[in-house]
């Protein structure tokens, strides 16, 4: 099994690889029809035209696209990413700093998406055909409509000013160092061997997370719920309902271990959506991670940022459905078959 | 447990969908369309005596500005108001965009299939690499703030929502019979396009066009709270919220009105999508009777 997954695994590498060269030449191309000037950008602002002009050659800018995009490429290949014009610093250092931040808080909130989503589906397939079921139904519509910003900005208001329960800001409190070794907070706590900074950490995640996790557990739900219910018609479902096994048993033993698949495959799409969501989450609890570095990247004009974090993202989201159809491999029996 | 059978006085609760979705839409166009008309203050007239009034209901509130002023001294009801046009503006505009080019692109992929599938197809991955808000915030980065811009970013970005998944219904309706038959009767590429399948896909079409009006007013709050959309002299949900954010300890019904009013506008747009689905998809329909 372990071979079909890898065999997989490179299988979908030889399809990302050239989804991310196209990924990068569309971000590429769309930055360079930018009305700003990033080399007058990166100068003083008493700096004469001439001395735009240098700046313009040495950053390359004089060049033709084709020939900017093959250099651009040439160093992103080789882990050089350029630097920043804003923050003036190497920006695969930024991107080594916020992106375990973002992975962290998005793994969070899918595992808060995933636990809600399934008892909440759970709960709307046992309500089935019954008055309840239709006004849980209906709630499942209406949690629908709240986006993931919309429920941050809620927590904020209700949990952080109305009734201070929980931080909203940050990924720390000011008065703990921040552990330096793999720039996962909740792995670097542990492994400094502080519970207490440990707790600190999960309580800055827990409004954002939550926040994403329940936008996100919606779908899930719903999915679920419909999966459910085919399979409720399944002969096996029936010889187990007239041999006497309780709605119960049927439920969590049968019926469930089936309509996971279905269910499985849409977190997988999920996810990649929840990993975009967290930018605005990020903006939102100011939680120093790839989101609030591109919105401020956004803001500065500074394409090397943006450049680089549109196709970490990208990237991310490959992993992931990567991740995901592997998983789907070794829970389904069926696709093992040769 | 045995499950009482649903009775048949709380089926409105489905079709009912489409009623409230529809009542709640048409508040807020009517909002939007007669903003003008209804706004009771200039959406932009500033008071820096009376910043951050309550609600006309609550303690220290004025009636002269019902739903309170912001930290401008601006009225609320008014900039929700004019919030409205924007957020009815680009979710009309955006939606009819992408769904013009994602459901052209699905029918000639579902329909043509070999190489057209394949390339449409592979655009689409490319698409789905990224996450929708990171590939917006990219557009707007290249075509500037704006509205128009916002309606083309999402139009850029969401087109994608329409062709994967009419392609799907597309493939299922091209080997019905009637479509075989209508090729050997002579109808052209075209017209069996048109006159055969389109009519098997418009029920889709229409839920889905109801839901991405929705995403749009979502992605147009976003991009307008993280200050891309409209200028600092229009007013917008998204930018009401940002606003009232800054404010959050002296005021939350500053940040709770907007976020309300894009609450109300999304369920609107998906009760309504919800409800089409459930009455146009013959599948769902047939399901009900059993």
């Amino acid at each position: 099994m372990i071979v079909q997954v890898l065999g997989l695994f490179a299988r979908r590498l030889l399809v990302a690889i050239p989804i991310l060269f196209v990924v990068s030449a569309l971000v590429f191309v769309v930055l360079r029809v930018l009305p700003v000037d990033p080399a007058a950008m990166s100068m003083p602002p008493n700096a004469t035209k001439a001395e735009i002009e240098m700046k313009r050659q040495e950053m390359g800018l004089d060049r033709p696209l084709p020939e900017q995009y093959a250099i651009w490429l040439d160093k992103t290949v080789k882990g050089d990413l350029g630097s920043s014009i804003h923050f003036r610093r190497a920006v695969s250092s930024l991107i080594a700093e916020t992106l375990p931040a973002t992975v962290e808080l998005a793994l969070l909130a899918m595992l808060i998406a995933a636990a809600l989503g399934f008892a909440g589906g759970l709960l709307l397939f046992h309500l089935r055909g019954t008055w309840r079921g239709e006004a849980a139904d209906l709630g499942s519509t209406v949690l629908m409509s709240a986006p993931d910003f919309l429920w941050g900005l809620l927590f904020i208001l209700a949990f952080g000013v109305l009734w201070p329960l929980l931080p909203f800001t940050g990924r720390l409190a000011s008065s703990f160092a921040r552990p330096v070794h793999t720039g996962f907070l909740l792995l670097d706590t542990l492994i400094e061997g502080r519970p207490d900074m440990f707790l600190d950490v999960v309580k800055h995640m827990l409004l954002p997370a939550t926040a994403l996790g329940l936008a996100f557990s919606v779908p899930i739900m719903r999915v679920l719920r419909s999966s459910l219910y085919e399979i409720d018609h399944a002969d096996y479902i029936r010889q187990a309902r007239l041999r006497g096994v309780s709605e119960g048993r049927i439920l969590l033993r049968h019926a469930l271990k089936n309509a996971v698949l279905p269910t499985l495959t849409l977190m997988g799409v999920q996810f990649g959506f929840l990993f975009g969501g967290t930018l605005l989450i990020e903006v939102i609890y100011s939680y120093p991670g790839l989101g609030n570095l591109m919105v401020d990247a956004v803001r500065n004009a500074d394409l090397p940022i943006i450049q680089a974090v549109a196709l970490a993202y990208a990237a991310v989201v490959l992993i992931i459905n990567m991740i995901v159809d592997g998983l789907y491999l070794v829970l389904n029996p069926r696709l093992r078959t040769v | 447990m045995r499950k009482r059978p649903m009775r048949k006085e709380l089926s409105f609760l489905r079709s009912g969908r489409v009623t409230a979705g529809a009542i709640l839409v048409g508040i807020v166009l009517i909002c939007a369309l007669f903003a003008p008309l209804l706004a009771p203050h200039d959406p932009q007239e500033q008071n820096l005596i009376t910043t951050l009034t309550p609600p006309a209901w609550s303690t220290g509130g004025d009636p002269t500005y019902l739903l309170g002023t912001d930290s401008l001294g601006r009225d609320v009801l008014s900039r929700l108001l004019y919030g409205a046009r924007v957020a009815m503006t680009v979710a009309v505009a955006a939606s009819l965009g992408a769904m013009l080019i994602g459901a052209t692109l699905a029918h000639l992929a579902g329909y043509f299939g070999g190489k057209v599938d394949w390339l449409i197809g592979r655009a689409v991955d490319v698409w789905m690499s990224f996450p929708p808000v990171v590939l917006s915030l990219v557009l707007m980065t290249g075509l500037g703030a704006g509205i128009s811009s916002v309606i083309l970013a999402i139009v850029l970005v969401d087109w994608t929502r329409f062709c994967r998944v009419l392609r799907a219904e597309v493939l299922v309706t091209r080997r019905q019979d009637y479509v075989a038959a209508a090729r050997l009767v002579g109808f052209s590429h075209w017209r069996t396009l048109t006159r055969e399948i389109l009519p098997a896909t418009m029920p889709l079409l229409i839920t889905l066009f109801s839901i991405e009006m929705g995403i749009a007013v979502i992605v147009e709050a976003i991009l307008s709270f993280v200050g891309m959309s409209v200028g600092a002299n229009q007013s917008a949900w998204g930018q009401m919220i940002a606003d009232a954010r800054q404010t959050i300890y002296e005021s939350g019904w500053n940040l709770v009105l907007p976020m309300l009013a894009i609450f109300v506008t999304v369920l609107g747009f998906n009760l309504l999508g919800d409800g089409l689905r459930r009455t146009l998809d013959p599948r769902l329909a047939q399901a009900r009777e059993l």
